[in-house]
């Protein structure tokens, strides 16, 4: 690792953890919020090693954390939301976004393009990164579900 | 019963309101109505709108319709009414008691303000150092991130559209990072926008939207996507304003 990517995880933490005191969370809920911003970009980091699409990072990363953010939420027992939302932030691509308006501005037409594609796909590998978890966990729980609550819905 | 239904309203659209999912709040409408005896309850929430109707044993029915006009994220409400809910379905809560607890819910308070301006900044300073910034730009973006604030402050006040408050608030961003630069304080712009974007992007918005989109809230999902996507065009387009002024000066 080097140091910059040091610097990014710790960032990606804190960063985080901004954004859990804005939404008012509290408490052990912060700092696993936290924890799953500091988790996504060390495994986008260490997954980076391996594969070299960064896409695919962020489909991978996006999943993993997803699913520890379903399984925090079921043992601290408050609404998945709450780390789905959070502990991806890191993996927000505000710097394609910004990089795209430039380009757009500057006339830059090919780079542009680019940009404005990279920002797509990244932003799409994180959506299905969500959705694969939210299926994968429903389909989990449905097979595996408490008997006294197969009543409900 | 009928205060036991509107008490299962209250909490689902305090729910609502705190950022919740349209799907998690569905559930707990019915399961509450369940809870407390009716034997149907047709729930349909969208992001801006609830219509409940619930039958009794009698064959008599209920019907409340509740209406969202803004929403501000506060997972902390979102927890405490969760919880009632689910204590609620267990009947672990005796029925009179509900109204207290949904109100003292709704008037639990939020961080102090210098708190959330700290966070303004602070996200905005870690996330320019995160895409690649130096110290000097943090620095920036630090202060650029508490007048940020402000001017949500206050623009809150005068103009009450969310988008257009983006807007504004990319506007400011966007000025004092290219002031920064004729000053000489930093050399490029890029990396102290791009860290102050970071707290007005909705990235939360989207992923709520995809959320409800893949629960099966196709319309709920579709006015989430819709928000995220005009956001993400109103900072777009405070940027092009400072740009192109900044060209022609």
């Amino acid at each position: 690792m080097t140091n910059f990517e040091i610097l990014q995880i710790i960032t990606g933490f804190l960063g985080t953890l901004g954004f859990g005191i804005l939404f008012n969370v509290r408490g052990v809920r912060l700092l696993v919020a936290s924890i799953g911003g500091l988790l996504s970009w060390l495994l986008f980091v260490v997954l980076s090693n391996f594969i070299g699409s960064e896409a695919v990072i962020f489909f991978l990363v996006s999943l993993l954390v997803s699913i520890f953010a379903e399984i925090m939420a079921r043992i601290l027992k408050t609404p998945a939301t709450v780390f789905a939302t959070l502990s991806i932030i890191p993996l927000i691509p505000g710097s394609s976004l910004y990089y795209t308006m430039a380009y757009a501005f500057e006339s830059d037409l090919s780079s542009f393009i680019i940009k404005a594609a990279d920002t797509l796909k990244l932003a799409a590998a994180l959506a299905l990164g969500i959705i694969t978890a939210i299926t994968l966990t429903k389909i989990f729980f449905n097979i595996f579900k408490p008997k006294n609550k197969a009543a409900g819905k | 019963m009928e205060n036991l239904f509107a008490c299962a309203m209250d909490i689902g659209e305090q729910m609502l309101i705190s950022g919740a999912e349209v799907h998690r709040v569905e559930e707990s409408i019915s399961r509450m109505c369940n809870a407390f005896g009716f034997i149907r309850a047709d729930v349909f929430i969208i992001t801006t709108s609830m219509v409940v109707t619930v039958f009794d044993n009698d064959g008599k029915s209920l019907t409340q319709t509740r209406r969202i006009n803004s929403t501000s994220i506060d997972y902390e409400k979102l927890h405490l009414l969760n919880d009632l809910s689910r204590r609620i379905c267990e009947n672990k809560i005796a029925p009179e008691k509900i109204k207290g607890e949904t109100e003292a819910i709704k008037r639990k308070k939020s961080y102090p303000l210098w708190a959330e301006f700290l966070s303004y900044s602070g996200i905005a300073a870690v996330f320019t150092l995160f895409f690649g910034g130096g110290l000097k730009e943090a620095a920036v973006s630090l202060i650029i991130g508490a007048i940020v604030r402000l001017g949500i402050l206050l623009s809150e006040k005068v103009f009450t559209n969310k988008i257009f408050n983006k807007f504004i608030s990319s506007v400011v961003v966007s000025l004092l990072a290219f002031v920064s630069v004729k000053l000489g304080i930093i050399t490029s712009v890029d990396n102290v926008i791009i860290g102050n974007i970071m707290t007005l992007i909705p990235g939360l918005g989207l992923t709520n939207a995809l959320r409800d989109l893949f629960t099966g809230d196709s319309i709920a999902g579709l006015l989430r996507t819709i928000e995220a996507v005009l956001i993400a065009l109103a900072i777009a387009a405070g940027y092009f304003v400072v740009a192109i002024g900044g060209a022609v000066l």
